[in-house]
C-alpha cells in the first residue's frame, strides 16, 4: 500500500500544473455546467465541499487524526454566519469572520480534550463532541431554531472598497466561493509542503518518534485540529449563504461520516488532490445515480465498501499506480511498516 | 425523591438493554480489533426480521401464511425472538467475510468498512420495509401496565429488564464456563497464540462476529416495542453502544455492563429533570470519564490506540 509520503511532493513549487487545471475548471464551471446537463447550483455546492474536505484532509490525511465529528464545525460556521446576519448586521465579511471565529473557538476548545489522544480513542471522542454540538443545535431552539434551523439567511453583497457586487445570482456566488477556495488551496498547499506539513506526516507515521525528535506533538495536534475546524467554519459560512439557511443535519454523524467517505474514495490518504476527487465522485454519484434510483446511497455505500476492501488508497492512489505503470517503472512498494500501521 | 423511582427503573432497564448491545460490540472489538459501526445495523436487522416474522406478511396468502396467522401471538413472538437474531447473525457473517482484506491494516479501515456497511444496510431496510416508523407488537401477557406502591410501571419494561439480565448471565456463563468461551477469550488476548495452538482463527472470527451480531439483533427485538422501529435506528443505537465500551474500557465484560448501567441511569435521571436533554448526559459522561481515565473505567491497553 502506498501512503502520502511515498508520493514525491514537488516541494518548494508554490504553483503546480494540477492547480492550474483545477482553478481553470473552477472558474469556467458556470459556462459549461449546464451544457453537460448539470445545474449551476451544483458548482457552488461542490466548491464549498471541496474547501471543507481540503481543510479536513489536513487533519485526516496528513496528520492521520481520524475525526468523525467534523460536521460540527461546518455547522457552527453556518450558524454563526446566520446569527451574525440576523442579530448584528447584514455583512459578508463580518459574517464570514464570525463563522471562522466561532468554528475556531469551538475547534480549539474540543482540541484541548482530544489532542492528547490517538487512534480509535481520538475518533470516539470526536464523535462524542460532534454529537454534543449536533444535539445542542437541535435543542437550543431559541438560538438555532431547532430542527428547522435558521431560515432566510441573506446573501450579503460583496464589498471591496468602492466595489459592490451582488451575490444573489448563483454564478456570482460561485465565483466568490471559487476565489476563496483558490486562496485556501494555495495556503493549504504551502502549509503541507512547509516544515509544518512534514511534521504532521511525521506524527501520522510515528507519533512517539516525532516526540523524541523534539517536536511538541500535543501543540501541533491541537493546532492542526483548530486550523482544520477554522477551514470547516469558513466553508460553513459559505454553505449558509448558498443554502440561505443553516440546519442541524450537516452536523449529524451521518454527514460527518460522509465527508470521511469522500476523502477515502478520492484518496485523501495518499494525495493532496484526493479530497477534490472524492467530493466530485460523491456529488456526481449523487446526481447521476440519484437521478436513476432513489436508493443511490445504497450503491454509493456498496461502492465504498468494495473500495475499502480492494483499494483503500482511493482514486488518487489508483491514478498513482496507473501512472507508475505507464512510466514502466515498478510501482514503489512501501518499506515503511509503521506508516502502514497508522496511516 | 419518591417520584424519582420510575425514572431510576427506566434508567436501569435502558442500561440493561444497552449492556446487551454493548456486549456483542465488545466481543467483536476484543477478538477482531474492529470497531464495528454496523453493530447498530444488526440491531435494526434483528428487530425488522422479527417484525416480518411476527407479522407474517411475507408469506400472506399461501397455505403456510394461513397456518402461521392461526398460531397464537405468543408463539409467533417467540419465533420472532429466535429468527430475528439469527438473521442478524447471518448478516454479521457476511460482513466478517467482507472485512477479511482489512485485517492487519490500520483499524481505520475496519471502522470505515463497517460504516459503509451500516449505510448499505440502512438503505436496504428503507428499500424493504419503507421509511416510516413501525411498531412491533408484543403478546398480551407482557403488555400493559401494573401498579406498585402507588406508581404505574410498564410490564414490558420489567420483562425486557429480566430478559436482558438472563441474556447477560448466559453470555457470561458461555464465556467463563465453556471451552468455546475460553477460546474466544484467548482470541481477544492473543490471537496469534490461539492460531499457533491449532485453532482456526478464521472460523473463530466468523463465529464471534455471528455471536456479537446475534446479541445486537436480540437487543433489537427486545428494544423495538419501547423505542419503535425506523430505518436509522441503527445509528441511534450504535453511538450509545460504543460510548459504553469506551466508558467501560475496551474488552472488559463487567466494564461494559457497569458502564451501560451508569449510562442508563444518567439518561434516566436526567430525563426526570430535563427530558429533552436526557441523551446529552451520556456524551458528557463519556467526556468526563475519558478526560480523566484514558482507557475507561476497566480498560486495558489495546492495539486500537495506535
Amino acid at each position: 500500500m502506498i501512503s502520502l509520503s511515498d508520493i514525491p511532493a514537488r516541494g518548494g513549487s508554490p504553483f503546480t500544473p494540477p492547480m492550474f487545471v483545477f482553478l481553470l475548471a473552477l472558474a469556467t464551471a458556470p459556462f459549461w455546467l449546464e451544457a453537460v446537463g448539470l445545474y449551476s447550483y451544483l458548482g457552488i455546492e461542490i466548491t464549498i465541499w471541496i474547501l471543507y474536505a481540503m481543510g479536513f484532509n489536513l487533519l485526516f490525511g496528513y496528520a492521520g487524526l481520524h475525526s468523525f465529528g467534523h460536521g460540527a464545525y461546518l455547522g457552527v460556521g453556518a450558524y454563526a454566519f446566520g446569527l451574525f446576519q440576523n442579530h448584528v448586521g447584514v455583512s459578508l465579511w463580518g459574517g464570514l469572520l464570525a463563522a471562522v471565529l466561532a468554528a475556531t473557538i469551538a475547534g480549539a476548545a474540543v482540541a484541548l480534550f482530544v489532542a492528547h489522544r490517538r487512534g480509535i480513542y481520538f475518533a470516539l471522542l470526536t464523535i462524542a463532541f460532534g454529537q454534543v454540538f449536533w444535539f445542542c443545535a437541535i435543542k437550543l431552539r431559541w438560538l438555532t431554531g431547532g430542527e428547522d434551523g435558521l431560515l432566510g439567511i441573506p446573501r450579503p453583497d460583496l464589498v471591496i472598497g468602492p466595489l459592490r457586487v451582488s451575490l444573489q445570482e448563483n454564478t456570482s456566488l460561485h465565483w466568490f466561493s471559487a476565489a476563496i477556495l483558490g486562496l485556501a488551496m494555495l495556503g493549504l498547499w504551502r502549509l503541507v509542503n512547509a516544515p509544518f506539513g512534514r511534521v504532521l506526516q511525521a506524527i501520522r507515521q510515528n507519533e512517539m518518534r516525532a516526540r523524541f525528535a523534539g517536536y511538541d506533538v500535543w501543540r501541533i495536534k491541537w493546532l492542526v485540529f483548530t486550523l482544520s475546524a477554522s477551514v470547516a467554519g469558513l466553508a460553513g459560512g459559505l454553505f449558509a449563504m448558498a443554502q440561505e439557511s443553516a440546519y442541524p443535519d450537516v452536523m449529524s454523524l451521518h454527514q460527518s461520516g460522509l465527508i470521511v467517505m469522500m476523502i477515502l474514495v478520492g484518496g485523501g490518504l495518499v494525495s493532496f488532490w484526493g479530497p477534490v476527487l472524492g467530493v466530485l465522485v460523491y456529488f456526481i454519484a449523487r446526481d447521476i445515480i440519484g437521478g436513476i434510483t432513489e436508493t443511490w446511497l445504497l450503491w454509493f455505500g456498496l461502492m465504498f465498501v468494495v473500495m475499502v476492501m480492494v483499494r483503500p488508497e482511493g482514486a488518487a492512489g489508483l491514478a498513482h499506480v496507473v501512472r507508475a505503470r505507464f512510466a514502466r517503472a515498478p510501482v514503489k512498494t512501501p518499506v515503511s511498516a509503521p506508516a502502514e500501521r497508522s496511516a | 425523591m419518591y417520584s424519582l423511582i420510575p425514572h431510576i427503573v427506566n434508567g436501569l432497564t435502558l442500561g440493561l438493554l444497552f449492556a446487551l448491545i454493548a456486549l456483542g460490540f465488545t466481543l467483536i472489538v476484543g477478538v477482531m480489533e474492529v470497531i464495528n459501526l454496523a453493530h447498530g445495523a444488526f440491531f435494526a436487522l434483528g428487530a425488522y426480521f422479527a417484525l416480518a416474522t411476527i407479522g407474517g406478511s411475507w408469506f400472506a396468502g399461501t397455505e403456510f401464511g394461513i397456518w402461521w396467522s392461526s398460531l397464537s401471538p405468543g408463539a409467533r413472538y417467540a419465533s420472532g425472538l429466535i429468527f430475528g437474531p439469527l438473521c442478524a447473525a447471518g448478516a454479521g457473517m457476511i460482513l466478517e467475510l467482507c472485512l477479511r482484506p482489512t485485517y492487519g491494516k490500520a483499524p481505520l479501515y475496519g471502522l470505515l468498512l463497517t460504516f459503509g456497511a451500516a449505510l448499505v444496510i440502512e438503505e436496504l431496510i428503507r428499500l424493504v420495509w419503507g421509511t416510516g416508523e413501525q411498531s412491533l407488537s408484543v403478546p398480551q401477557a407482557i403488555n400493559g401496565a401494573f401498579l406498585m406502591g402507588g406508581l404505574i410501571f410498564s410490564k414490558y419494561k420489567f420483562y425486557a429488564a429480566a430478559f436482558s439480565i438472563l441474556a447477560i448471565f448466559l453470555v457470561w456463563l458461555f464465556l467463563e464456563k465453556t471451552p468455546y468461551g475460553a477460546i474466544i477469550k484467548a482470541g481477544s488476548h492473543d490471537s496469534e497464540m490461539v492460531r499457533a495452538l491449532g485453532f482456526d482463527l478464521g472460523k473463530l472470527r466468523l463465529a464471534v462476529f455471528a455471536f456479537g451480531a446475534a446479541l445486537a439483533g436480540l437487543a433489537g427485538v427486545i428494544m423495538a416495542p419501547i423505542w419503535g422501529l425506523r430505518p436509522h435506528i441503527g445509528i441511534d443505537v450504535v453511538i450509545p453502544a460504543f460510548l459504553i465500551i469506551v466508558v467501560g474500557g475496551v474488552g472488559s465484560f463487567w466494564g461494559a455492563v457497569a458502564a451501560a448501567m451508569l449510562v442508563g441511569l444518567a439518561v434516566g435521571i436526567t430525563g426526570a429533570y430535563a427530558a429533552a436533554w436526557s441523551m446529552l448526559s451520556m456524551y458528557i459522561l463519556l467526556i468526563l470519564v475519558v478526560g480523566f481515565r484514558a482507557r475507561g473505567l476497566f480498560g486495558r491497553k489495546s492495539a486500537l490506540e495506535n
